[in-house]
């Protein structure tokens, strides 16, 4: 895992001369909000992306990402550099969607990562048979997803959806690689059960 | 109807199908679900099916144009310009 100072925050303000991650994790432990910002607003799109995705949901998304900035500026100072500064902020993004999970469990709502709740675009180069049975199995993938309990839905999308490796992953969702293996094969499992063999060859993935 | 293979190579061979796509069987596990596989339809099925999972899932990924809200230093900002120890609860 590269070091925190590998990584080069995007700072248009400075003409150039982006900061380092390093540098702007010091000045943010020592208090600059600015440099805070600057560090944390590089991963805010991807980190807001991962909440709609375990959340489902768009205003609890926001409401999460705002909690998850203060937790990280209030804790800034107890980060280590042990792992990367985004594999630290990842976990914090995790573990508060989670506990927002486990508050609303007793009223399940819907959660998808498809095109339908978060509006994204489907290929414009498809033929428009195969983007109807692209949605289709997005629509089911995003349902199947949904009905995956917080911790099996956490390992198949930071692995598969958002491509970490497995060590990244695991380290994100606290816990040892071979029990984050076990997750996310449970959870491919389930949903392949949900959406079945059939539908899955035929999309000819 | 009969399955190929030892007894229980049906079960253990759908329940590992994830490990192996990725690649995660040692050598004789390996053998012992792709010889199974071959004469077992399910089970042939059930790795193009876990492979098309895969793939669709992984479509989910990548760019998607979503921006994170502008509000979202809000509570950092509330919060104040001190030093972050002095923010702790």
């Amino acid at each position: 895992m590269p070091p925190p100072g590998r990584r080069r925050a995007p700072d248009p303000a400075d003409g150039g001369a982006a900061e380092t991650e390093a540098s702007l994790l010091a000045r943010a432990q020592a208090g600059d909000v600015g440099a805070f910002e600057l560090l944390s607003g590089a991963y805010a799109d991807r980190l807001f992306m991962l909440l709609l995705r375990l959340l489902g949901d768009r205003a609890e998304a926001e409401d999460v990402a705002q909690e998850v900035m203060l937790r990280a500026w209030r804790g800034i100072t107890r980060f280590r550099g042990q792992s990367s500064y985004f594999t630290w902020l990842y976990r914090i993004a995790v573990n508060e969607a989670n506990r927002t999970l486990e508050r609303r469990a007793r009223h399940p709502a819907g959660v998808s990562i498809g095109a339908r709740e978060l509006d994204l675009p489907t290929s414009p180069a498809e033929d428009p048979s195969r983007q109807a049975e692209n949605r289709e199995l997005r629509r089911a993938l995003g349902e199947a997803l949904a009905g995956l309990p917080p911790a099996l839905r956490t390992a198949i999308v930071l692995r598969d959806v958002e491509g970490l490796s497995t060590q990244e992953a695991a380290e994100i969702a606290g816990i040892g690689q071979a029990a984050f293996k076990s997750r996310l094969h449970q959870a491919r499992l389930r949903v392949r059960a949900v959406i079945g063999d059939e539908a899955l060859v035929a999309s000819g993935g | 109807m009969g399955m190929p293979g030892r007894a229980g190579d049906h079960r253990w061979s759908q329940r590992h199908l994830s490990h192996y796509i990725e690649g995660e069987l040692r050598p004789r596990a390996r053998r012992r679900l792709e010889r199974h596989a071959r004469g077992c339809v399910d089970c042939g099925r059930g790795i193009r099916a876990m492979r098309a999972l895969v793939y669709a899932v992984q479509g989910e990924g990548g760019p998607t144009g979503v921006r994170a809200p502008a509000t979202i230093f809000d509570r950092v900002r509330l919060a104040g310009g001190g030093s972050p120890e002095s923010q702790h609860a």
